[in-house]
């Protein structure tokens, strides 16, 4: 656990060396809030409406995408650039373990994001909250970012059998926005699209507050969205442990890590 | 006469060079071509029922201008840090022809490669709908787009000599996405915003670009449209100055410092 923390501190600073304090705060904090707001803003056009709070939700939960799919899908990246993805890969350790150091302090940073962004959202867009059960509420959002972070392990581990990580996960990034139910009802979607919404990380979570929300939710109802959002969360965790031993073996195989 | 027709040589050889050089990024081939895609179809998704009449043209035309802002700022923006990371950076800037001539031709063949954005955001909207876009009057909306390709091609001149300042491209570059488009009314009006981040919408020359291009596309209120050419006209000029100042204070201070590709 202390060497756990070491390297994922050591990482954090490698990371952030370069900013100042409120250059990391207005990247962590700032930027993310600003998204939340310009969406909600387009949602408020769009739909003619000034109720937003079913917005300022859903969109709060995508500001966890930004450490989820970025900070962990682009660790593979900067080793590769760097020259450190064949110490990573003949180490005796396991991979999924080096994903989870690197992002475990940005993980700490999203959740305090999240909160702020739901603060701020909530103060500049009135959202009511009287009436809705604040703990089940906490439930829900632990659970829809540690699926999220799952989702972001399996990511993470593309970046060891693709070079085109920029590409890969600024389209995940765009996917869940238009997938997941944040800013417009999924039913809108053709049956394709729903299928994909629904493979993804966050849409049972956001539904689900969304609901909460509007006093509409029933226990039986929350714990199946739960569930499913776990075990979708879960399924990644699976995903990214079979291509990290796959890109291992293949890596070992043809030696090209470093190649494409 | 001779050195005027060598510089546009220059300029078109750099556009030409630095769009294949573009292209052959993929953080540029997802801004050029899946970012209009997911855009398009996000805010097709988002204005299916708001009763807006022609929303296909607010669409097409939010979703092509986010693509050609999301190039802008990944591209034009970072092209010089790119330059200075490969090293390439001191031969342009000793170059005959003169560093802000190969910078302009980047910028150019940038925004150039970056309309496209338009044209995909187009066909996604015509495969999702089977709808065509009504504009009215082509010769105008045609005018107000090249009206507003020049402003957004002085303010990347602007952003890319600001960006030279420093080695923080990548978080400027981010930075600058988002706020942009929602203080310019790139997808909604600005007159939803506070009265007092309207004031700030205002000072930004895409701002006017955009009123003009919406203008354009079905109303035909020509009196006001001269107000919006007149003020982006003064805003273009004002961008220009300051791109000026900026590049004789870059080039003292680093002719002083000696810090082009350290700073």
């Amino acid at each position: 656990m202390k060497r756990f923390l070491k390297q994922s501190w050591l990482d954090f600073k490698g990371q952030r060396a370069a900013f100042s304090l409120e250059e990391f705060a207005l990247m962590e904090t700032m930027y993310p809030f600003v998204t939340m707001v310009f969406y909600c803003l387009v949602a408020g056009y769009a739909f003619r409406t000034t109720n937003l709070s079913r917005w300022v939700v859903g969109n709060a939960f995508l500001l966890c995408t930004n450490t989820c799919v970025f900070s962990l899908g682009s660790c593979f990246m900067g080793e590769r650039y760097y020259g450190r993805i064949r110490s990573i890969i003949t180490a005796p350790i396991s991979k999924l373990e080096v994903i989870l150091e690197k992002g475990f302090f940005p993980c700490m940073i999203c959740i305090i994001t999240t909160f702020v962004g739901f603060g701020a959202g909530s103060i500049v867009f009135h959202v009511n909250w009287s009436g809705v059960n604040i703990g089940l509420f906490l439930v829900i959002l632990l659970i829809g970012m540690a699926s999220a972070a799952g989702f972001g392990l399996f990511l993470a581990t593309l970046g060891l059998i693709s070079n085109q990580m920029h590409l890969i996960l600024n389209l995940v990034a765009n996917l869940l926005v238009i997938f997941c139910g944040a800013n417009f009802p999924i039913s809108q979607l053709p049956a394709a699209g729903q299928l994909i919404s629904k493979l993804l990380p966050l849409t049972r979570s956001i539904e689900a507050s969304q609901l909460l929300l509007e006093g509409k939710i029933a226990f039986e109802q929350v714990l199946s969205l739960l569930l499913g959002e776990l075990g979708v969360g879960a399924v990644y965790v699976i995903l990214a442990f079979c291509v990290v031993k796959s890109a291992e073996r293949v890596a070992i195989r043809k030696g090209t890590l470093e190649l494409f | 006469m001779k050195s005027m027709k060598q510089t546009m040589n220059v300029i078109w050889m750099t556009m030409k060079l630095q769009m294949k050089q573009s292209f052959a990024r993929p953080m540029f081939r997802f801004c050029l071509l899946i970012n209009p895609v997911v855009n398009t179809i996000f805010l097709y998704e988002m204005f299916l029922n708001s009763g807006e009449d022609n929303f296909m043209a607010y669409v097409v035309l939010g979703a092509g201008l986010m693509g050609l802002w999301c190039c802008i700022c990944f591209s034009s923006a970072g092209d010089i840090n790119r330059e200075r990371f490969s090293g390439t950076l001191p031969l342009i800037y000793v170059a005959p022809e003169g560093f802000g001539t190969i910078i302009f031709g980047k910028i150019c063949g940038n925004t150039l490669i970056s309309l496209l954005s338009f044209g995909i955001s187009y066909g996604t909207a015509f495969l999702l709908t089977g709808k065509s876009i009504t504009i009215q009057y082509p010769v105008k909306f045609l005018f107000a787009f090249l009206t507003a390709v020049t402003c957004f091609v002085i303010v990347s001149l602007c952003v890319a000599y600001f960006l030279m300042l420093s080695r923080k491209t990548e978080l400027y570059m981010n930075l600058l996405e988002i706020p942009f488009e929602l203080l310019c009314g790139f997808v909604f009006p600005i007159e939803i915003l506070p009265k007092w981040i309207q004031y700030i919408s205002n000072l930004l020359a895409p701002t006017w670009a955009v009123r003009i291009l919406k203008e354009s596309i079905a109303k035909n209120n020509m009196e006001k449209e001269t107000v919006y050419y007149l003020i982006l006209g003064v805003e273009v000029l004002i961008l220009v100055a300051i791109a000026v100042i900026l590049y004789r204070w870059m080039d003292r201070s680093i002719r002083k410092k000696a810090t082009l590709e350290v700073s």
